[in-house]
């Protein structure tokens, strides 16, 4: 049974997609599978070299990058939002999987999460 | 869903009492749900959500306080709620044992509400048979 978490607003600028992927690592951590979906504004988590000092928070690339290591099982990336944010394989972290965004992909999770 | 199905919910409330309609909806939903048999295993306030654990919130007298009406549904049905930890300590909603670990001036906790970690969503992501969410826009 395993839980997709969609991340979907901007980072920085609010706290969901921080509360997001809390949820998704406590999941891991019980041993509960979980994926990582990033729709929208949201693909913008995954682009490298973030300068979060400038508006003094934590880079959220380094909490992201600790992922697969506490057992997320994938990061998926919506290929249109890629698109519209010019996100590609040079400037996006690695390890995530992009994808074409569905009513067909979403039905494969028995439990969705999606603070926003 | 057939109506005869009978059914245990987890209630996870993103949304903060006076800035949206997650508490109120979510209060209806429950009472909804208790009148048709089904059982409510847990209450999580996620997020703003957390809000709605605080004993101080006094809105005027002819509006609604949420918090209190929460209170007195959780009360009077026995159902456990919770307030994410790290969602509430970033909130300033803190327990008795929380004011003496950061060394704050003050708690404001409302009964019967208890500080938890998110392992208590997991196991109702686990164990219930659904999980239904208020958030902001809900």
């Amino acid at each position: 049974m395993e839980t997709l978490v969609i991340i979907s607003h901007a980072p920085y600028c609010d706290w969901t997609g921080r509360e997001s992927l809390d949820m998704a690592f406590s999941l891991a951590a019980f041993d509960q599978p979980v994926t990582l979906l990033f729709t929208g504004e949201g693909v913008n988590w995954l682009r490298k070299a973030q300068q979060a000092d400038a508006v003094q928070q934590k880079s959220v690339e380094k909490n992201l990058s600790a992922a697969p290591i506490f057992g997320v099982s994938a990061l998926m990336a919506d290929h249109k939002a890629c698109e519209r944010y010019g996100l590609n394989k040079e400037n996006m972290m690695p390890g995530v999987t992009v994808t074409a965004l569905s009513a067909d992909l979403i039905e494969r999770y028995a439990h969705v999460v999606n603070l926003s | 869903m057939s109506p005869q199905t009978l059914c245990s919910f987890t209630l996870v409330i993103t949304g903060a009492p006076y800035s949206s309609q997650a508490p109120q909806t979510a209060l209806a939903f429950a009472r909804a749900a208790l009148a048709n048999g089904h059982r409510i295993d847990r209450v999580f306030l996620y997020g703003d959500g957390v809000h709605l654990a605080s004993a101080l919130t006094s809105p005027p007298s002819d509006e609604v306080n949420w918090s209190q009406a929460w209170q007195d549904f959780l009360g009077s049905h026995d159902i456990a709620g919770f307030a994410c930890i790290a969602s509430a300590l970033r909130r300033g909603i803190v327990d008795q044992s929380e004011q003496q670990r950061y060394e704050l001036p003050a708690n404001n906790l409302a009964t019967p509400f208890t500080i938890a970690g998110l392992g208590e969503w997991v196991d109702s992501v686990a164990h219930s048979d659904r999980v239904i969410y208020f958030h902001n826009g809900g």
